[in-house]
């Protein structure tokens, strides 16, 4: 294999992990978010 | 507003990087075009140091305040120290396999960094072990000071002290930096910006474990 590519692919992998990591992250984030704005309304009812 | 446009500096920067490594720097001699791979995974080799070093720091908080958000930031940079751990071993295995014809050759470089990763590996299944939440804190701060003082060691000085097929240190046992200027532009921007990502990454965690405190407190 091109040696070009090899970078190319380490790249790739260095990406898809720091992506992974912040799309699972935010996804909490969001879901929490949802469950403290229910709660906050629930309480005010 | 300030957030937004810094996270499109903070593309614009990676980007450069990116086309940078690619077009502008020059090739090492010995290396050839796999020069390349050096901007990206030193970084990754670095962020673990740096994620550890803050992972410790709350540790030692934790145990100087005992307040619960502080071991929940521990360990969530530690989690990210973990994420950056494996990345740097597995570009460095393909690294090794372009350049030594395997991926895997148990040399000082490798073996040193896997323990690293067993080390920090045994944090979280201690963690996963204790289920008192105040005991599991305190072990596991205990525990991650004691880990992290093995970092220097196994990142910096063995790497040093034992011959081994890898490229030499960045900074050489003289305390040089043996890299033209374009590759240090390159290199320094490709870490300073890297760094900034883990920030964003970090910052985004303690955002969550705030949150999750914030729904515990309301639900009591």
């Amino acid at each position: 294999m091109q040696p070009v590519y090899v970078v190319l692919i380490i790249n790739l992998i260095i990406w898809a992990g720091i992506f992974g990591f912040m799309f699972n992250t935010d996804k909490k984030i969001s879901s929490l978010s949802v469950k403290l704005e229910r709660l906050n309304r629930d309480k005010n009812i | 507003m300030v957030n937004k446009l810094l996270k499109i500096g903070l593309f614009l920067i990676l980007s450069l990087v990116i086309i940078g490594a690619f077009i502008y720097a020059p090739l090492a001699k010995g290396l050839g075009e796999f020069t390349r791979v050096l901007y990206f995974h030193v970084p990754m080799a670095w962020i673990t140091v740096v994620a550890f070093f803050i992972g410790a720091v709350y540790s030692i908080l934790y145990l100087k305040k005992k307040e619960h958000k502080y071991d929940l930031y521990a360990e969530t940079a530690n989690q990210l120290g973990f994420l950056f751990v494996v990345l740097a071993t597995v570009t460095g295995s393909i690294w090794a396999k372009m350049s030594w014809g395997s991926f895997w050759n148990w040399d000082p470089r490798e073996t040193s960094i896997f323990i690293l990763m067993l080390v920090y590996a045994a944090y979280f299944a201690l963690r996963s072990a204790v289920e008192q939440a105040d005991r599991r804190a305190s072990l596991a701060a205990v525990y991650d000071i004691i880990a992290f003082v093995t970092v220097p060691f196994f990142v910096f000085i063995v790497p040093r002290i034992y011959a081994s097929l890898h490229p030499d240190p960045l900074i050489n046992t003289q305390g040089k930096i043996h890299m033209s200027p374009k590759m240090q532009l390159v290199f320094f921007t490709s870490l300073f910006s890297y760094t900034m990502v883990f920030v964003w990454m970090l910052i985004m965690r303690i955002k969550m474990i705030k949150l999750k405190l914030k729904l515990k407190e309301m639900e009591q």
